[in-house]
Formats: C-alpha cells, sequence, structure tokens
C-alpha cells in the first residue's frame, strides 16, 4: 500500500501482495523498508532514538523471543510495526521508570482498570498477566520455575509466570502501586496475586463483582463503582494529583478509539479474511493495556486498520477464502497453534478469549466511572459459562461457523469448570463440530498427538461440506 | 480404643436419611450447601431442612468425571458423582452456592444444568476488608436469599423464627467448639478423627439433635480417664476434608494427636457465634463476612487464625492435605510453612485410594521427625 494518505506519511511504500510470511521473508522485508520509515515511528511520542521501536524480528529472536523463528506472519508494514512495538513492551515500561512516568501494575480485570490509571498524567498502566505469553515467546521455563519456587507448580495457568517475573524483577520495573482485582475471578491469578502481594511497594485489592449472583446486576455495578473510586483515591495519593472528570472522559475517548478500530478490524479480519488470527489475537490483546501506551499503539492499529480496509476494498486476503472456519474460544496461550491451523486449511472467524469486556465500547454519555463499571460487567469471567457459550454461538452464527474449538491450559479454574459445559451448549445448540484440548508448556513444535488430533478435527469439518 | 465407633456415626447417619426422606414425603424441601459461608439460619428459618454436602470418595469422582474435567478439584467431581451416588444429594431440592474460589462458583451451574436442581447463586466478596459497599451487597444478598427459600418452601422467614435458628446454631457452635477445646489437654481423649465424625453428622442431624449428640459426647470424654502419651500434637490444614478422608486421620492417630484444625469442615464453623446485636439479617451478614478462608484476599485474617492455634493448642506440626487442582490452598503451601514455622506435611491428592502405602509412609516418615 501506499503510506502517504491516511497514516501522513511521505515515504512511498508498497506492501507485496498479502500474504503469511516465514521469520527469513520477514527478514527480507524489513531490509526493503526505508530508513525513514523506520525512524519515524517512536514510542511515548518520543523523537529521540532510544524510544524507536521499528526492529527487524532478528532483533527480538537474539534477546531471547526464540518462538518468532517459528511463527507466520502478514507482510505489510502495518504488521511489522505492529509486532516491533509489542515486542518492545520491556523496554517500554523500563524506559518509562527512567522518563519519570509511575509504572502501575493492574492485575486480574483485564481491561478497565486502565482506562482510569491512564487517565492520570504521567502514569503507564500495564498487565504482569500478560506475561504468560513470555514463556511461549522465549521457549523457557525460567519464569515458571521461579513461580514454583514460590509454591506455584505446573498445574496451573500459564499466567503463573507473572509471578515469577515479579520475583525476577527483570521483566517490567517494580511497580510503583499494583490494582490486584479479584472476586468472581479464577483463582489461578487470585493465587498470583496473592503471592505477588510479597512483592508489591503497596497493593490495592479490587472487587470484581459476580454478573450471575441473585437479582438484577445493577448493584453489582454499583460495587464495581465504588471500588473504581478506591482505585482513583489510591491514584491520586500516588500521583499527588486530582483526576478531574475530562480528564477521566478524555482517557474513555482514547479507549474508545481503540476498542473501535479494534471492533472494525475485527470485522474485516474474522468477516473478510484480511488480517491471520495471529496478528488478530495479538491486536485483541492490545485492548486490555494498549501495551503500555496508548497513544502509540492507537497510531500502530489505524495504520493496521488503513491495510486491513485496502485489503477489504481490493478483494485482497491474507486467508483463503475457502478456509475452514473456526470460532476459537480461550486464547492459545502457544501462537504457533493459531499458525498451525492457518497452515492445516482453516481460519478463525470468530474469537472469545475471555476478554470481551475489554473489546465493550464505554458509554461517554454516562458518569465516566459509571459506564466504565457498566462496559465492564459484560465480562465473560464474572458469568456463566452459559453466557460465554452464548457469546461463541452468536459469532458462529454471524460467520457461518463450521467448528469450534476450545483451547484450555491443565488445573487452570475456569478451563476445568467451563470447557465441558461450553461444548455441550454449544454442540447441543449448533450441532457442530468441538475441539477441546489443553495447550501444552512451552515448545519449539506442537506436539504431534495435539497436531493429529487438529488434522483429524479438520478433516471432519470437510467432511460436512 | 476409639471413643465412639465409627459404625454409630454411620448408624445416626442412615437414621438421619430416612428422616429426611420422610420429612420431604410431608412436603419438607431439603435445601444442600457446601461451605462455611452459606447462612444455614436463614435456610432452616425458611422452614427448609439445610444439609451440609460434604462428601468426597473416589467412585463419586470418577462419576463427577464425565460432567467436568478431570483437573476440576477433586470435590467437584466428587459432588457430581455424588448427586448420582449419595442418598443425601439425592434429596437435595435446592442448593446455595456462595461465591467463593472460582471452581465452587462454577459448581451450582453444572450442577442444575445435569441434574435440574435448583441453584441460588450468593454472591460473597471475596476481598476480605469489610468496605461498606462490600458487606451492603453481601447483606442484599442475603435478602434475596431469604426471599428465593421463603418461595421454594412457601414460607416466609420472619424474625423471631430466624433469632430462634440463630440462637439454636450458635448453640451447635458452642458445643462443638467445647468438644474441639477439650483437645487443648495433653493427650486428648476426643480424635481428630471423632471431632470430623462429629461435625459432619452436626451438620446433618441439624442443631437440635446435635447439640444432644454433643453433651453425650462430651459426658464420654469427661468420665474416661487420660492417660498422658506424650504424642505429638498437631494441626490439621487444607482443602475441605470429608468424612471420606477419615482414614487419613486415622492414619496419622495411630502415633500423633490431631489438636486443632483450620478447616472450613473444622474448626473454621464454629470458632464464633453469630453476634448478638443488631437485626438478625445483619448480624448474619457481618458474621458470615468476616469469616476466614485461603480464598479470601488478602488472606491475612487466617494466617492469624492458623497462628493462633499454633500457640494456643502448642501445635508442634501440620498436616496440610490439598484436592489435586484446589489452587486456593495449594499455592499457599510454602507461604503457610514459612509463616507458621513448624514442620509440615503437605499431602497432595485425589480421592483415589491407591495411593494410601504411600501416604503412610510419608506420615510415618513426617512423625519421626517430630
Amino acid at each position: 500500500m501506499s503510506l502517504t494518505g491516511r497514516t501522513g506519511l511521505t515515504s512511498e511504500w508498497s506492501d507485496p501482495k498479502p500474504a503469511r510470511v516465514e521469520f527469513g521473508e520477514w527478514l527480507e522485508l524489513f531490509d526493503r523498508v526505508p530508513d525513514e520509515l523506520i525512524e519515524r515511528y517512536h514510542y511515548y511520542s518520543n523523537g529521540e532514538a532510544w524510544s524507536k521501536y521499528l526492529f527487524p524480528p532478528q532483533t527480538f529472536a537474539i534477546y531471547g523471543a526464540r518462538h518468532l523463528r517459528r511463527l507466520k506472519y502478514d507482510n505489510s508494514l502495518a504488521a511489522l510495526r505492529m509486532w516491533g512495538f509489542v515486542q518492545n513492551e520491556t523496554e517500554r515500561l523500563f524506559r518509562a521508570r527512567q522518563a519519570g512516568r509511575r509504572v502501575i501494575a493492574t492485575m486480574g480485570d483485564l481491561g478497565a482498570v486502565p482506562v482510569i490509571v491512564n487517565s492520570f498524567p504521567g502514569c503507564v498502566a500495564f498487565y504482569p498477566d500478560c506475561i504468560w505469553w513470555t514463556p511461549f515467546a522465549m521457549e523457557s521455563q525460567v519464569l515458571f520455575d521461579a513461580a514454583a519456587e514460590l509454591g506455584i507448580g505446573d498445574a496451573t495457568c500459564f499466567s503463573r509466570a507473572a509471578l515469577g517475573a515479579f520475583a525476577k524483577h527483570s521483566y517490567f520495573p517494580d511497580p510503583d502501586l499494583v490494582i490486584a482485582s479479584t472476586g468472581a475471578s479464577c483463582d489461578d491469578y487470585s493465587g498470583v496475586e496473592q503471592l505477588a502481594e510479597q512483592f508489591a511497594r503497596e497493593m490495592l485489592w479490587v472487587e470484581m463483582p459476580m454478573r450471575c449472583g441473585m437479582g438484577p446486576i445493577e448493584p453489582m455495578r454499583r460495587v464495581l463503582v465504588e471500588e473504581y473510586k478506591r482505585v482513583v483515591a489510591a491514584m491520586a495519593r500516588l500521583t499527588s494529583h486530582e483526576l478531574t472528570d475530562d480528564e477521566l472522559r478524555s482517557g474513555i475517548r482514547r479507549a474508545n478509539a481503540v476498542r473501535k478500530t479494534v471492533a472494525r478490524l475485527r470485522e474485516l479480519a474474522y468477516g473478510g479474511g484480511v488480517l491471520a488470527a495471529l496478528e488478530m489475537m495479538v491486536v485483541e490483546f492490545g485492548n486490555l493495556h494498549h501495551y503500555s501506551d496508548i497513544t502509540e499503539w492507537t497510531a500502530v492499529l489505524e495504520h493496521l486498520l488503513a491495510t486491513a480496509e485496502e485489503r477489504a476494498a481490493k478483494g485482497e486476503r491474507v486467508v483463503g477464502e475457502a478456509a475452514l472456519r473456526v470460532v476459537w474460544v480461550t486464547p492459545p496461550a502457544d501462537p504457533l497453534l493459531l499458525t498451525y491451523i492457518e497452515d492445516a486449511g482453516a481460519r478463525v472467524v470468530g474469537t472469545e478469549y475471555v476478554i470481551n469486556q475489554a473489546l465493550q465500547m464505554i458509554d461517554e454519555s454516562r458518569p465516566p466511572l459509571d459506564a466504565i463499571a457498566e462496559s465492564f460487567m459484560a465480562a465473560s469471567l464474572i458469568g456463566t459459562s452459559q453466557s460465554r457459550a452464548e457469546t461463541v454461538i452468536r459469532q458462529a452464527r454471524e460467520r457461518q461457523a463450521e467448528g469450534v474449538i476450545i483451547s484450555g491450559i491443565l488445573g487452570g479454574s475456569h478451563c476445568a469448570m467451563e470447557a465441558r459445559l461450553i461444548s455441550d451448549i454449544v454442540k447441543q445448540e449448533l450441532d457442530l463440530p468441538v475441539l477441546e484440548f489443553d495447550v501444552a508448556p512451552p515448545s519449539n513444535e506442537i506436539g504431534r498427538q495435539l497436531q493429529t488430533r487438529i488434522d483429524a478435527f479438520l478433516e471432519v469439518l470437510r467432511s460436512r461440506r | 480404643m476409639e471413643l465412639i465407633p465409627r459404625a454409630t456415626f454411620e448408624q445416626i447417619r442412615r437414621e438421619r436419611v430416612e428422616e429426611i426422606v420422610a420429612a420431604r414425603r410431608q412436603g419438607a424441601k431439603v435445601v444442600g450447601y457446601f461451605c462455611i459461608y452459606a447462612p444455614v439460619e436463614v435456610v432452616q428459618a425458611a422452614g427448609a431442612i439445610p444439609v451440609r454436602l460434604m462428601r468426597g470418595g473416589h467412585a463419586a469422582e470418577e462419576t463427577g468425571e464425565r460432567y467436568l474435567r478431570s483437573d476440576a478439584c477433586s470435590f467437584c467431581n466428587a459432588c457430581m458423582g455424588n448427586f448420582e451416588l449419595d442418598p443425601v444429594y439425592k434429596q437435595v431440592d435446592a442448593v446455595v452456592g456462595v461465591n467463593t474460589c472460582d471452581m465452587m462458583r462454577r459448581l451450582p451451574e453444572a450442577i442444575a444444568r445435569h441434574f435440574g436442581v435448583p441453584v441460588f447463586q450468593l454472591y460473597m466478596p471475596r476481598t476480605s476488608e469489610p468496605l461498606p459497599h462490600r458487606v451492603a451487597e453481601f447483606r442484599r444478598q442475603l435478602d434475596r436469599l431469604a426471599d428465593e427459600l421463603a418461595k421454594l418452601t412457601t414460607n416466609a422467614i420472619v424474625e423471631e423464627r430466624l433469632e430462634s435458628d440463630i440462637a439454636a446454631f450458635n448453640q451447635l457452635r458452642a458445643m462443638l467448639r467445647q468438644a474441639s477445646d477439650t483437645r487443648h489437654a495433653n493427650s486428648p481423649l476426643l480424635s481428630g478423627g471423632t471431632m470430623l465424625d462429629l461435625a459432619a453428622t452436626a451438620w446433618l442431624l441439624g442443631p437440635v439433635k446435635a447439640v444432644s449428640l454433643i453433651e453425650e459426647v462430651l459426658r464420654i470424654v469427661a468420665a474416661r480417664p487420660r492417660l498422658e502419651t506424650g504424642r505429638p500434637r498437631l494441626m490439621l490444614g487444607g482443602s475441605m476434608l470429608t468424612e471420606d478422608d477419615r482414614w487419613l486421620l486415622d492414619m496419622v492417630e495411630e502415633k500423633a494427636d490431631i489438636v486443632t484444625d483450620i478447616l472450613c469442615t473444622g474448626t473454621r464453623w464454629f470458632v464464633e457465634d453469630v453476634p448478638a446485636d443488631g437485626a438478625p439479617l445483619d448480624r448474619l451478614t457481618r458474621f458470615y463476612f468476616s469469616r476466614p478462608c485461603m480464598h479470601r484476599r488478602p488472606n491475612t485474617d487466617l494466617y492469624e487464625y492458623a497462628q493462633a492455634l499454633v500457640r494456643e493448642f502448642r501445635v508442634q506440626g501440620l498436616v496440610y492435605k490439598t484436592l489435586l487442582y484446589c489452587d486456593p490452598w495449594n499455592f499457599e503451601t510454602r507461604r503457610l510453612q514459612g509463616t507458621l514455622g513448624i514442620p509440615m506435611l503437605h499431602l497432595d491428592t485425589d480421592y483415589s485410594t491407591e495411593n494410601r502405602e504411600q501416604v503412610r509412609t510419608r506420615v510415618e516418615a513426617f512423625l519421626e521427625t517430630l
């Protein structure tokens, strides 16, 4: 594509014909990127050399993200930029501390508290939870071993890596404040939070009410509003800044801009196949905390959206139209799985990654904390399996999905309780094949048994056509 | 020799099940509950028969795996299985679930779906600091529960009845406390196993009959001479221990005395009474909100409770049994050992029976170190 239009670039750059490329091809692609573009992208709106992030993938692989060598990537500049930005997050957080920003760990709620934190001037919210991906990217057990030394062993959600990261003090700066949301949450992560408290300078516990209690949900929402007031008060104490309604509204608008862009990307990718599942997982998870820099993440997403819309307009796709259509439930901890399933002739047309609260728009006409609470009350995490199943069913119907994949984690509390229920409900409602499996620990390949199961599942889908 | 033979408790249990069956024929409703946060007083005040659902068992666990994954905690799987297998579970007309750990929060949905048993899901904040809005929401939940139970039984809950049931359950708590406190003595007569049986039977019998039973047990204890044995004094802890875990207690008590516990099926249910001041539902709200448990955040109260018991009961070691995939208790193992500063035997198992000799070896080795 030509980057002279909505992204405001002056350099000419033409994306190659859309495709998923391997690591080596990605490097070749990078060699063609003009220096002017490399110089152009900076995080924290900072023009200095240290804040550049458009590096070749090899940079991140050399620094430990070995898994990158095994994945396939969208070959657009926008995707290249996205990967550079996302991979750069650890550096970015340490830079934030150096630059005098407050670094706030938000844990457990996946999507709401960062909207408040980011509304405070000079504050950066991040999710230690998202470190779950790091052992896979690194193909390493280091963080899991560190968690095990503190008491959380193997038969637990991969999010235990966050505890290891707290103990190591090198994956993110020691946070100025830890805001730990718990309540109607998974046990694994609530346990991680409890043990992480020993590393926290200050920890604020936030209650997340349950949506499936008796009676209407409005009182639960009011509980959440009171909890958010505590977040605002704690942040005010930390920063000596009284947050105004205008600042919070502005924070909501920025979060909504991201959410709106992601909603459009979901339509284009899951509806039209213009982006692959791997990039879309990264995009969806960006709604949680915007990879610690909402301004630049917004720009990255707009770039990606421009690419996606141009492809849609030209009728170009990155995954084939004839690919088998599946809805994916619960994030695959291992990005290799998303790569594999697309290689095997399927494409993801819907997701239920337990982060749907971060995909909801926040009502800008309502009092800000009420509106944030309202959007959070839609969270999969705090509701029933029935409600998650309905989300899956709705998307499956909308996109004429041919199958549903539920990937779980051995010992993950909600996986253990929900997977079979969701599977039963989906089968009963839609008469679709459902494949359920557990994601294996970090490795440089997908286990043969799992590969066979995925292949057999896709065969079944093909035979039903 | 055992103070009260196990068979006696089993006989009492069978007779009680027959009574419950007969009561149901007369129109009574049976309401099952799982944990210490279920307000039994409200259930009983609605005219229902509260029964604590606290059976484990290997067969039940295996049966339950037809409904849940095998990495659901063993207790949850056993619960599902026991709805098919256990005579008490089969009598249940409704279940009161509480938002405690994630698995227990989700269990009622599976029960409702697979067995058609109505569930009343009580939301109790997981955060332990009693902030006004949290306590107020829990209070509202108790109101809703009272309404739902009244609909089930067609009996409106009146304040006098609720007061009377609070008093009855407080008396039961006091009696269980009294029984448990006999273990302050060196070489106590009342074993940990008998204490577990006593509590489990009490939750099935209801307060009036249970108090009579405990009085009788206390009379036996008072009449029996006590011999100083110098055996190690132990505390029990970990995930829910059920009647089906009695074998472990027997095994430990071959060579040691279990003098106290931090179990939800033990002292944590009866350590305190529902307070006396205020309106009944307000008192119940304050009482249940403040129960310590490992799943609460932060769980400082539970740690303080454990430390106090170690001092008060001169505890020399902790037998800590967790169920496979029980995250709230499993994760805290190391931290608890470090905090209490006493030797700990950690057993992480399901309800299978094949590993008992291995467990025996570990128990004996642990006791030798004390």
